[in-house]
């Protein structure tokens, strides 16, 4: 019973210790706020900010909303008692989580928006592509393709929205069809994709191929999406490039299909060298500095930090990903994380 | 009321949901522009394959007085395992065999496999163990979803291969292949309900699990075969459900499981158990198909296609009801 007794505080022990302390990083603990780790674009951004964070020594812990704003509002809740060196929101509601990001600054505890942003409330950094900005670089890309297939700014465009309770697909097309209002041929159907489930998208692409047999374009709001969106084309006996493809987030899957030559475009979010900013100006943060204006070098991006009302905030411009430049490894789905370690801005 | 008067609303009440079908069939096509053509009823066809099998097992399960809410993650897992050893992008590992249609029956088999397991495990914990169907069933929808964004990683598989895909892509009478294997599954299942002992037991059990027992039905192996074939069939809609995305990502089928339940009970099936065929759930399913396609073709705003998809399966129950309702006044 002893030597039970020895060996179960032993390997307790030893279990705290792989939990705890052994392979902390000496800055101490950040905790991620992901919204889902139901798409690409999610989940590579937990290893890329593990990855930047630990290269400045912190431990990244993240935890998973599940898509689910009261979730995240109690994680948030339980991780200001945690009393972490900071906490990065990806929100899954811009607004329901504001009250939570001036609770943890009340707390003492820094927080950092990511890839999602929350104006309606000031926290100490923001990192975004800008999702209505997506939607202005889908919509730039749209007039190119629509006067390469059709001479002019005319035709017939598909958006297939994620689902339509999600604030960020919102703001891309926000952004989308405020760029192409300035278009008046050019028509606009759009339909969600409830749950942003990848077979809905099929759904409603094979739907309107036949109620709309002259679409010119589909352009999906995750890259997710696309490959049920090319399946559908596919069963429809579409060969690739009589339907334009496009898509937004830069996931693997979406450079495979313009290596395939289904998808002209997918407008990447620079997940590296977003998730990169956040660790470049980590330690500031924590020790509460002021983050000067201006521009910086993020992976080689150039990147303007500007101070906002809701306080700084640094905007990586997101590109277009075409068959010439799909195999550049800056883009994050080629999957091939930068191998020189970042430098905090000091 | 006259004998062949009585005779005739039972007729109309006992396939009411193929009627409310037709009627709004007629509807959207004088209504919806574009609705009205051979290829969008081709597509209602195509569109109810995945969730016309998913509806099957769920619908095994309710009729014999339980419930299965796992199918829609046990056909997630289904899609995922197909994805993952079979497509050739992203995390799909790209597995071969010559010839190369041999995919097909491998594939095929592995998923059902994963999924009656599954559904062994769940028929074991209610049956065996007496605990809850509802719980056990809840417990397996979130850890079954669970184990296919742990064994993704989150990303997902793309390319299936061709000799698979030809299912999907490849028509017959404007149809494709996939549409013939629902039918295909309704049709058997709709046989084994209405002239084997498996499918009399199971509406018995449903309808009165203690009488059954004392008129020497196996209560036990009936419900754990119900259950395995509840696994199986949601496996097989999930292989279906990979097929026609030409591979899997981590939330494939999210949601489907609220439309399987809206099938079951507007195809006529009760979840007190005991009552429902199959033809009528697969006119459930094909009546969600259709007021699906009429909202997508509609080009309603984006923020109120889920409340009209919630009513319109609202009024299709209200409806139900209604005729719940004349038939025991009837009676």
């Amino acid at each position: 019973m002893k030597h039970l007794l020895r060996y179960g505080l032993v390997l307790l022990a030893g279990t705290a210790g792989f939990l705890h302390p052994a392979y902390a990083q000496e800055k101490g603990a950040v905790y991620y706020m992901v919204p889902t780790l139901l798409d690409e674009f999610q989940t590579g951004s937990v290893s890329a900010l593990e990855m930047f964070l630990e290269q400045v020594g912190y431990d990244l812990t993240t935890l998973n909303a599940d898509n689910k704003t009261d979730l995240q509002q109690s994680q948030m809740n339980d991780v200001i008692a945690l009393a972490p060196k900071a906490i990065i929101l990806a929100a899954v509601d811009f607004n329901a989580l504001a009250p939570s990001v001036d609770a943890a600054r009340q707390a003492g505890i820094p927080v950092i928006q990511f890839d999602r942003q929350i104006s309606s409330t000031v926290s100490d950094f923001t990192s975004v592509a800008g999702t209505v900005e997506i939607g202005y670089v889908a919509a730039d890309e749209v007039e190119r393709l629509l006067t390469e297939k059709n001479g002019s700014v005319k035709g017939k465009v598909l958006q297939v929205l994620g689902d339509p309770g999600d604030p960020y697909t919102l703001d891309i097309q926000k952004g989308f069809e405020e760029r192409m209002a300035a278009f008046p041929e050019v028509t606009i159907i759009s339909q969600p994709a409830m749950m942003w489930e990848a077979s809905n998208a099929g759904t409603i692409v094979s739907d309107q191929l036949l109620a709309n047999p002259d679409i010119d374009i589909v352009f999906s709001h995750a890259a997710h999406l696309s490959v049920a969106a090319v399946a559908s084309l596919e069963a429809a006996g579409k060969q690739p490039g009589d339907v334009y493809v496009m898509s937004s987030n830069g996931a693997p899957v979406a450079l495979q299909l313009i290596r395939d030559g289904w998808m002209q475009v997918e407008v990447e979010q620079p997940l590296y060298a977003q998730a990169a900013a956040v660790a470049m100006f980590m330690d500031k943060i924590v020790a509460g500095e002021e983050i000067a204006p201006g521009e910086y070098d993020v992976l080689g991006l150039p990147s303007v930090v500007s101070v906002e009302e809701w306080g700084p905030t640094i905007k990586i411009p997101g590109a277009a990903i075409t068959a010439e430049n799909v195999d550049n490894p800056a883009f994050w789905g080629n999957l091939k994380p930068p191998a020189d370690p970042i430098t905090p801005v000091e | 009321m006259q004998q062949s008067q009585r005779r005739s609303l039972e007729f109309v009440l006992d396939n009411l949901v193929w009627f409310m079908l037709l009627a709004v069939l007629a509807i959207f096509s004088a209504a919806v522009p574009s609705y009205f053509q051979p290829g969008i009823f081709a597509n209602i066809i195509e569109q109810s394959s995945v969730l016309g099998v998913m509806s099957i097992g769920l619908a095994l399960v309710i009729i014999a007085g339980h419930m299965d809410l796992s199918v829609e993650s046990v056909a997630a897992l289904s899609a995922m395992a197909t994805g993952i050893l079979f497509a050739s992008s992203g995390i799909g590992m790209g597995i071969t065999f010559t010839p190369g249609w041999l995919v097909v029956p491998a594939s095929l088999l592995i998923g059902i496999v994963v999924g009656g397991l599954i559904g062994a495990l769940n028929g074991y914990l209610v049956v065996k163990v007496k605990m809850n169907a509802f719980i056990v069933t809840l417990s397996s929808f979130i850890w079954v979803r669970g184990l296919v964004v742990a064994t993704s990683g989150g990303r997902s598989a793309q390319n299936l291969a061709d000799e698979v895909r030809f299912l999907a892509i490849q028509r017959f009478l404007g149809i494709p292949l996939t549409a013939y294997i629902a039918i295909l599954c309704f049709v058997g299942f709709s046989f084994m309900m209405a002239k084997t002992r498996l499918g009399r037991h199971l509406l018995m059990i449903g309808g009165n699990e203690a009488a059954a027992f004392r008129a020497g039905i196996k209560v036990d192996k009936v419900l754990m075969i119900a259950f395995i074939l509840s696994g199986a069939i949601a496996a097989l809609a999930g292989w279906l459900l990979a097929i026609r995305t030409s591979g899997a990502t981590a939330n494939l089928g999210a949601g489907m499981l609220f439309n399987a339940f809206a099938a079951v009970v507007i195809g006529g099936v009760s979840l007190k158990g005991g009552l429902g065929a199959l033809p009528g759930v697969y006119a459930g399913v094909l009546l969600l198909s259709s007021i699906n396609t009429a909202i997508n073709l509609m080009g309603l705003p984006a923020h109120y296609t889920q409340v009209i998809h919630g009513l319109l399966v609202l009024a299709a129950v209200l409806l139900d009801t209604l005729k719940q309702t004349i038939r025991k006044q009837l009676a």
